[in-house]
């Protein structure tokens, strides 16, 4: 017996998606292979998505995979490429969960005037949504119902096989065709959770040998699985059950016809769905053009509903059994998942209120769509190319929906893995051209084939390695299989008509390799002209820099090589002879190591030495803390999980390249990657060198009727400035101020101010109503001018500070006010604010 | 007539200061000479000396928190106000009976 030891890496723990994963490996083998999780004390069939998922494994368990059987070798060296490679990457593209919110969240007083109208709710998904509730109707599994009746084994064992074979080509085809990608994956899941042998077996078991009725059968196994699951510690599988009811419901549809079907709504004009539970492929159901929003029962925040409502941005929340009923059908509703609430026929206050709210959220998806167009480059106009990793077609729209710049890498092993023949060059010409047209103009990196013995391809005879990482693997092989990798190249060749196409060798160490690779080319070539298919006349070929001899050897690889790009993962693993799988050298796998820090920095000077582009396509790409250290090594691409894009751009934004050259520099002396670590926090957490004012954060011709609006208006604006994390955090801030004593100075001026963790540099924004209104109900005179102050929670020493507090004096002279509230524009609103600032 | 005064209000950042300028500003029309210390979010600025409070005739605390070193003010004549009526009443506060 082989045995595998490892711990699992998932936050959401071993939930359908990972499990497939697992399964799809494990079905390749005849070996059996058993899952131990050694903290929950359970085991699993690792065939059996559902097993697997009902093993309860959760982030940090320690597990080991028992593996016993003819072939147990190679399934060993393919499971531990799996728990090293593909594993800790199952969920780079899921969503992130939602911060718990509900009704401990703070309210500005504008809720209190409706606070009969307010239902706490848990947050399913952000964003806010309003319109009138549209009511779906709860149904039961009705597959007991059919349980009367004669029972001829045969015919429903056939009945069941059949449903199961219409099911799986109805969610082979949505899988196929929807355009989200967490959506086609869920239906993946819900693929392999329909084969999965476990349910299947249970199933066939209870019709033959116990003589039940297909549906029955089916209502049995779904019963069993979900009380294993119910039982689960972790919230995310208990989920699950979730998903198996719906796969029930949906095989009961295909086995007795529209009987079992929920009535549906068509939602034909803009509303928000109530209803106690939804399944996923209800949700897919309905048509999201109008959907405003979900106001739903029992369903969790991992949930595969709610997972879809994040990926399609649809606002969701979950209320109580009773407060669900509270909701009349057609009624007006606000559904705000930030706060965690639903407003049941708001008032005219707080619908102006969420008007704003809206404006805001409008505003910085604008804004965002603004940044993600725009050229990624630092303060100081340094181009950085941020581009996407991807492992399969399906991926390529979430990272143009990202902001993506190019493909930095497309890993081309999934391809190849899980058949029994290797693709040929039409299916492979297939999927790469859809990355070239779909790319406009962009630049595709394509990786040729990296595969050793450590993933068993049946076309593919590798040798059995005892250290496949060390081992005949990636180029290596490539002189060995010249049909194999030339199928590949001339797959891309013809793709290469149809967009900006590049070719990179990985684990390359020495010259000979990239000759190979271009004679392959060459060759290839030959062949498509002989064949008279139309191809490009040539393609670039790079050189993945992973093995510390390709990075000490970049000058004369140059003379071989159009570009580089640094594979930072294994390259960090080969530089400091440090598995990343084994927890055990956690600490050790470090990239802020100083040495491997020189080590990048060394081959980005090479690079730029014999002037070639050079990339970087790890793990730390993807990670906005290091990016003041990447860019400080002047490479000319970063590309990273598309999730992480947006993030990285911003940040790139927010630094100036001298500053972080002199960092890097710094960091490369350091003693230790602790030290390195510090540093570079410290660096992080430098505030942002702005002024205290700009003129985005002044409007002079503002709708605000009331303090709330006014105040959540400069909030906003503060937030959209980018001087603010959470509008709503500082919101608070300034009424728990104001709520001591109202800020109205009695001359027609208010000064709201709060000091809040949230604000990033001290700031002011300023309005001016249209029309004035009396502060906080007061009988004063009307406020014709709001200024609001933000200051950092910590804000000792912090110069703007001083500023505020000049501004604060210059406000009790009746000639500045006069000259704030006669501005003729916001120019010269700024101009007046500014000099009192400077102090001329 | 010679006058010291100290503000402080809740978060630091506005009151106290707009409470200093209203006095200095007051105190200037009617021609009497003050120092105010600002106890605000950058801590205490301009601060009184024992000199400075010796020499004074009258001590004025507008403060809507707890006034830092407050012992330096002992057996003085005193007058404690909130920041707010520093700030829209300042002359009244120079000629009222001290508590």
């Amino acid at each position: 017996m082989t045995e595998i030891a490892f711990t699992f890496p998932l936050a959401n723990g071993l939930h359908a998606r990972p499990a497939s994963l697992l399964q799809e490996v494990c079905r390749r083998f005849a070996a059996a292979i058993l899952l131990r999780n050694d903290r929950q004390r359970s085991q699993a069939d690792s065939r059996s998505v559902l097993e697997l998922v009902a093993s309860g494994t959760t982030c940090g368990d320690p597990c080991r995979l028992e593996i016993s059987g003819p072939d147990e070798k190679n399934a060993g060296h393919a499971l531990r490429t799996f728990l090293q490679q593909v594993l800790p990457h199952a969920d780079d593209n899921l969503p992130p969960p939602v911060p718990a919110g509900g009704p401990k969240v703070w309210l500005p007083p504008v809720f209190c005037q409706d606070a009969a109208c307010i239902l706490p709710a848990r947050v399913l998904a952000p964003g806010i949504g309003s319109a009138r509730a549209l009511h779906l109707q709860k149904t039961e599994i009705p597959l007991r119902r059919f349980a009367a009746g004669k029972m001829d084994v045969k015919t429903e064992l056939r009945l069941f096989r059949q449903a199961c074979r219409e099911l799986e080509s109805d969610l082979q085809k949505k899988a196929a065709t929807l355009q989200d990608a967490n959506a086609a994956g869920i239906m993946r899941a819900h693929l392999a959770l329909i084969g999965d042998p476990g349910f299947r077996e249970r199933i066939s078991a209870a019709i033959v040998k116990k003589h039940k009725p297909a549906g029955v059968a089916i209502a049995q196994a779904t019963d069993h699985f979900a009380r294993i699951l119910r039982r689960s510690p972790s919230a995310y599988l208990r989920e699950r059950v979730d998903d198996l009811q719906d796969l029930a419901r949906q095989l009961a549809e295909k086995l007795y016809g529209r009987p079992a079907a929920r009535p549906r709504r068509p939602v034909s004009k803009p509303g928000v769905v109530v209803a106690a539970a939804l399944a996923p492929s209800e949700l897919l159901a309905l048509d999201r053009r109008h959907l405003r929003g979900l106001v739903l029962g029992d369903v969790g925040i991992t949930s595969h509903t709610a997972i879809l409502a994040r990926s399609f941005q649809i606002p969701a929340v979950a209320l109580s059994p009773q407060d669900l009923e509270k909701i009349k059908n057609a009624e007006e509703l606000i559904v705000d998942g930030r706060r965690g609430l639903v407003c049941r026929r708001p008032g005219p206050a707080l619908k102006r209120y969420y008007r704003l709210e809206e404006r805001k959220l409008r505003f910085r998806s604008r804004q965002l769509d603004r940044w993600k167009a725009e050229p990624a480059q630092s303060a100081d106009g340094r181009r950085l190319e941020i581009a996407a990793n991807i492992g399969s077609t399906i991926e390529l729209q979430p990272a143009w929906k990202n902001g993506a710049e190019g493909i930095g890498l497309f890993r081309t092993e999934t391809l190849f893995l899980g058949r029994d023949a290797a693709p040929g060059e039409d299916e492979q010409f297939a999927a790469y051209r859809q990355a070239a047209r779909a790319a406009r103009g962009r630049t595709v990196i394509i990786r040729t084939l990296d595969i050793g013995g450590d993933k068993r391809l049946p076309y593919l005879p590798l040798p059995q390695e005892e250290n496949p990482f060390l081992g005949y693997r990636a180029v290596r092989f490539y002189a060995g299989q010249p049909e194999l990798i030339q199928c590949q190249l001339r797959a891309i060749l013809r793709a290469a008509r149809h967009g900006s196409l590049k070719i990179m060798v990985p684990m390359v160490t020495g010259l000979e390799e990239v000759r190979l690779v271009r004679r392959l080319l060459a060759a290839a070539a030959a062949e498509l002209r002989e064949r008279k298919i139309s191809h490009a006349r040539s393609v670039e070929v790079g050189i993945m820099v992973e093995t510390p001899a390709a990075a000490l050897f970049l000058d004369r690889l140059a003379r071989e090589a159009d570009f580089f790009s640094i594979g930072s993962n294994d390259l960090l693993q080969y530089f400091l002879a440090a598995d990343r799988g084994n927890a055990r050298l956690a600490d050790l796998y470090e990239p802020l190591h100083p040495a491997f820090l020189r080590l990048l920095f060394q081959v980005a000077r090479q690079a730029r030495k014999a002037k070639r582009w050079l990339g970087l396509c790890g793990e730390m790409a993807g990670d906005a803390a290091l990016l003041p250290l990447l860019l400080g090594l002047g490479l000319d691409e970063l590309s990273m999980a598309s999730g992480r894009i947006p993030g990285v751009k911003t940040r790139l934004r927010q630094l100036r390249s001298d500053d972080c050259r002199r960092l890097l520099q710094e960091a490369m002396c350091c003693a230790s990657s602790s030290e390195v670590s510090e540093m570079l926090k410290d660096f992080n957490n430098r505030s942002l060198d702005v002024g205290a004012i700009a003129a985005e954060l002044i409007r002079l011709d503002s709708t605000s009727r009331s303090a709330d609006e006014a105040i959540r208006e400069l909030c906003d604006l503060l937030e959209l400035g980018g001087r603010v994390e959470d509008a709503s955090a500082l919101e608070e801030a300034v009424w728990k101020r104001e709520l001591t004593y109202a800020t109205d100075l009695g001359f027609g001026f208010a000064i709201p101010h709060g000091k809040a963790a949230t604000v990033k540099t001290g700031s002011i924004a300023f309005l001016r109503p249209r029309r004035p209104f009396p502060w906080l109900g007061k009988s004063a005179p009307p406020v014709r001018g709001v200024l609001l102050i933000a200051v950092p929670a910590a804000a000792h020493g912090e110069e703007h500070l001083q500023l505020i507090a000049r501004l604060s004096r210059r406000l009790m002279h009746e000639d500045f006010r006069a000259e704030l509230l006669s501005a003729r524009d916001t120019d010269t609103a700024l101009a007046v604010l500014r000099q009192c600032l400077q102090g001329s | 007539m010679k006058i010291v005064a100290v503000t402080a209000c809740p978060t630091g950042i506005a009151h106290t200061y707009m409470a200093a300028e209203q006095l200095e500003k007051a105190a200037r029309r009617l021609g009497h000479q003050i120092k105010v210390e600002t106890q605000g979010a950058m801590g205490i600025e301009n601060e009184l000396s024992a000199e400075d409070i010796n020499g004074a005739e009258l001590v004025i605390l507008a403060a809507d928190i707890t006034v830092q070193k407050r012992e330096r003010f002992e057996n003085l004549k005193t007058i404690e106000v909130g920041v707010q009526e520093a700030i829209k009443n300042p002359a009244a506060l120079f000629s009222r009976p001290a508590g």
